[in-house]
């Protein structure tokens, strides 16, 4: 990476959670927490992405939306280093900075980066052990062994993801016998309990019916006020209900970022009009 | 409407260019599908039909070897054989003391040349008392052995009487099936009245009774002085010697007793023909004396070997699963797979071969290595053991549980990694909390296919397990590993081309047969059980 800085030495520590204080006013401008510059990124020959330039602010939510292969979920990808996971991909150009860090930095790991930046996916996988077991895994995997503590956490995500009153009498139970809704809320809490600073929503509620979509957007509403959140999505109407922000894809490319409203009510692009119209995609 | 004119106007309604019916072509009344269907449901059925056959062949052959196994105890004891042997425990037992004593021997030995710098002429020398004393110890027995040698002529001669018997009534039935019952007349059977002929041996037993205490007297003389060993352990070594002759001493009248109260009359119960064959602990054929079919030496064996092998493949097999579908670049996928799976294509018999020439000889030099004296049973002499046997074994169940565990690791859904990942986790911790536990039941079903597969190989172990039939001594520890042993598969491939068909000792083979039968159909029924059972589950 040509654009590694050199505080990037410390990422953990860089990275710690700042005091958290609950916002009132969404409209206030929020500071910018993740600062993507001229991104090119590759599966082996095809390129992705092009040349992406993108500011997401702290603890709001933005959509990203935009037809299927536009390159909405790599770049999600990106920024958890998930794609790292697969063989072949390499970001080619620019940079992607979280608090000025460089996250493709020679010094940063990215198993601590997904500590900071979680991500939940579009089919809920809660793992084949009980809730709690479920919940506390990320912290398990840190060597956490106080009980107490371990307690703590579970409920605490569990009410962080509304799900608390509805599993509390079962918490020793498999996670595989919740409801569908039950399991996405189960794998946000997991998420949380870590703690990160920002959560990534791979279409999370693709595969939900619209009363469980409806409970996890009203989730989605609670959780920016302790996270920054992306999402994407599939359906203009989810990002419009629950984005501060949406961004457009199409081709591998960014063509239109800005407050949501503006997006949906009058977009200054004829892609994003026709797309956010229903005329194509 | 009434439902006729319905039909008619719908069939005139219908367009001509809808035409939905065909003619079937037909063979026998069947329709070209049905041929297909019944030609693939026949070879089904087929192999159903092959597997009953050879489980009815099996069960056939063996079902009468119990029958024919209560004869062959029934005799023992009708012929007074048991009586004997009741009769010759003291002397083996006084055998095995006579062996400690030549155990204490070498030890001295030992002792004087290694820690004394002794040359051996002197030490010899310094043993010359040692060496009386056990000489006069082990003639100790004389009275009671001249005793059994005579009891023994005795039983054998009616044993062997009742076998001539036998033999003629085969004869004479064969010669009535043929019509020729003049022939068949003129064949004479002296029956044996058994109880008459036994009293011969039991009236003799006041002798054998003044022949045992004179035995005992003179043990009992023996102990009180016993030579002066040079050295602690040595001496710690004599007096348990002693305490082991006193507790000798002191069984010899119960002995005598349970000789008092045998009875040649008490039939043998089947039960005892079956409990004979699977607690066995001898495997004797072909004996003057009396054969014996004990299973027990061959089922150790096999578990022995089975279990060498199994711990050396378990951490091959599922170490090379977890790093072939986890952690190999695709180019180390390509080289290792088809590398594992070839072993498999490996004839035994090669690898047997293999076996005896490199890997018996380099573990026999290997375990004279100053290095590796620490290891319990090490050095050893036999070149073919347990152990040799067992790594070649384990080699072979490789293929099996690598095949079969990373066909389980690779059907844990990339979700689970996926998330486990986005939690932080690193590689290892992901394999070790997600992967291995969700795909725990798949590859316990790998290790049992993989111990089925073991229990059933012949070749190998016939060539390299040392063939020695005797459970082995399991108070050495680990070292046990290094004994030769035999093996059910070995002893069926050993023995069955030399058998009398129909006898008793074809029979046993047989049985045998089954019980491997059963062990593997047990095996399998537990890997798929603990398949369906445990398909997605974590701690």
């Amino acid at each position: 990476m040509e654009n590694s800085s050199p505080t990037s030495a410390a990422p953990s520590r860089t990275l710690a959670t700042p005091p958290r204080v609950a916002r009132k006013d969404d409209t206030v401008p929020s500071p910018t927490l993740i600062d993507v510059k001229g991104l090119d990124f590759y599966y082996g020959a095809k390129q992705a992405l092009f040349d992406i330039n993108i500011a997401i602010p702290d603890r709001r939510v933005t959509a990203f939306i935009g037809p299927s292969g536009c390159g909405k979920s790599t770049l999600l990808r990106c920024l958890n280093r998930m794609n790292d996971l697969i063989d072949g991909t390499a970001v080619k150009r620019g940079e992607i900075k979280i608090r000025d860090i460089d996250i493709y930095g020679p010094a940063v790991d990215p198993i601590e980066l997904r500590k900071r930046v979680g991500m939940v996916f579009q089919k809920s996988n809660p793992f084949p052990k009980s809730i709690y077991e479920n919940i506390i895994y990320g912290l398990r995997i840190q060597g956490v062994k106080s009980k107490t503590k371990l307690d703590e956490v579970v409920e605490k995500s569990l009410r962080g993801a509304a799900l608390w009153d509805e599993v509390k009498d079962r918490l020793h139970e498999s996670g595989l016998g919740l409801s569908g809704g039950q399991q996405q809320r189960l794998c946000i809490a997991r998420t949380i309990a870590v703690e990160p600073e920002v959560i990534l929503m791979d279409e999370p509620c693709s595969a939900l019916d619209p009363i469980a979509t409806a409970k996890v957007e009203e989730l989605i509403h609670e959780l920016k006020k302790q996270f920054t959140i992306i999402i994407v999505t599939h359906s203009m109407q989810q990002a419009a209900r629950c984005s501060d922000r949406t961004a457009f894809f199409y081709m591998g490319k960014l063509i239109e970022f800005d407050e949501t409203h503006n997006i949906f009510m009058n977009p200054k692009n004829a892609q994003t009009e026709a797309y956010v119209s229903g005329r194509f995609g | 409407m009434p439902p006729e004119s319905t039909t008619t106007s719908a069939v005139e309604s219908a367009p001509t260019s809808f035409r939905i019916q065909k003619e079937r072509t037909q063979f026998l009344g069947l329709t070209f599908d049905e041929c297909i269907q019944g030609f693939f449901g026949g070879n089904a059925l087929l192999a159903v039909i092959i597997l009953g056959l050879i489980t009815f062949f099996l069960f056939r052959e063996g079902s009468s070897f119990f029958s024919q196994n209560r004869d062959n105890l029934s005799i023992y004891r009708l012929a007074g054989l048991e009586y004997v042997d009741l009769g010759r425990q003291p002397e083996k037992d006084h055998a095995a003391l006579s062996r400690y004593l030549a155990d204490l021997r070498l030890r001295t030995y030992q002792y004087y040349t290694a820690q004394k710098a002794l040359p051996a002429k002197e030490a010899n020398t310094l043993l010359a008392d040692f060496d009386l004393y056990a000489d006069r110890f082990a003639r100790a027995s004389a009275p009671i052995r001249s005793q059994l040698m005579d009891w023994s002529e005795i039983a054998n001669d009616i044993k062997a009487r009742h076998l001539t018997n036998q033999n003629l009534a085969e004869k004479r039935r064969q010669l009535l099936a043929a019509g020729k019952s003049a022939e068949a007349a003129a064949v004479k059977i002296l029956p044996i009245n058994f109880a008459v002929e036994v009293e011969t041996i039991t009236t003799t037993l006041p002798a054998y009774a003044e022949a045992s205490s004179t035995f005992a007297r003179s043990l009992e003389e023996l102990i009180v002085a016993p030579p002066i060993l040079p050295d602690v352990d040595l001496t710690v070594r004599m007096a348990r010697f002693q305490a082991l002759t006193r507790d000798f001493i002191a069984s010899l009248p119960a002995t005598l007793e349970s000789m008092k109260k045998w009875d040649a009359t008490v039939p043998v119960p089947l039960s005892q023909s079956f409990t004979a064959f699977i607690f066995g602990r001898q495997w004797l054929t072909a004996s003057f004396w009396q054969d014996w079919y004990g299973a027990m030496p061959l089922i150790a064996g096999s578990m022995l070997v089975s279990l060498i092998a199994l711990t050396l493949a378990i951490p091959l097999g599922v170490g090379a699963a977890i790093y072939v579908n986890q952690l190999a670049s695709p180019v180390e996928q390509r080289l290792i797979k088809p590398a594992i799976e070839f072993i498999s294509a490996i004839p035994s018999v090669v690898l047997g071969f293999f076996g005896i020439a490199v890997l018996g000889e380099f573990l026999r030099v290997a375990s004279g290595w100053s290095f590796l004296s620490w290891v319990t049973g090490f050095p050893f002499a036999e070149r073919l053991n347990a152990l040799t046997a067992g790594c070649l074994l384990g080699l072979i169940a490789v293929p099996t549980i690598f095949t079969l565990a990373e066909d389980a690791i690779n059907n844990v859904p990339r979700a689970f990694k996926e998330a486990s990942y986005a939690l932080g986790a690193s590689r290892l911790q992901t394999i070790i909390r997600i992967i291995v536990p969700a795909s725990l039941s798949g590859i316990v079903s790998a290790i049992l296919l993989g111990l089925g597969r073991v229990i059933g190989e012949t070749m190998v172990v016939l060539l390299c397990a040392g063939n020695r039939i005797a459970i082995p001594d399991f108070t050495a520890g680990l070292g046990v590993v290094t004994q030769p042993v035999h093996t059910m598969t070995g002893i069926i491939a050993q023995e069955m081309g030399e058998v009398e068909p129909g006898g008793i000792h074809y029979r046993a083979l047989f049985v045998v047969g089954l019980l491997l039968f059963f062990i593997a159909l047990l095996i399998n029924y537990f890997a798929q059980k603990i398949v369906r059972k445990y398909k997605v589950s974590i701690g």
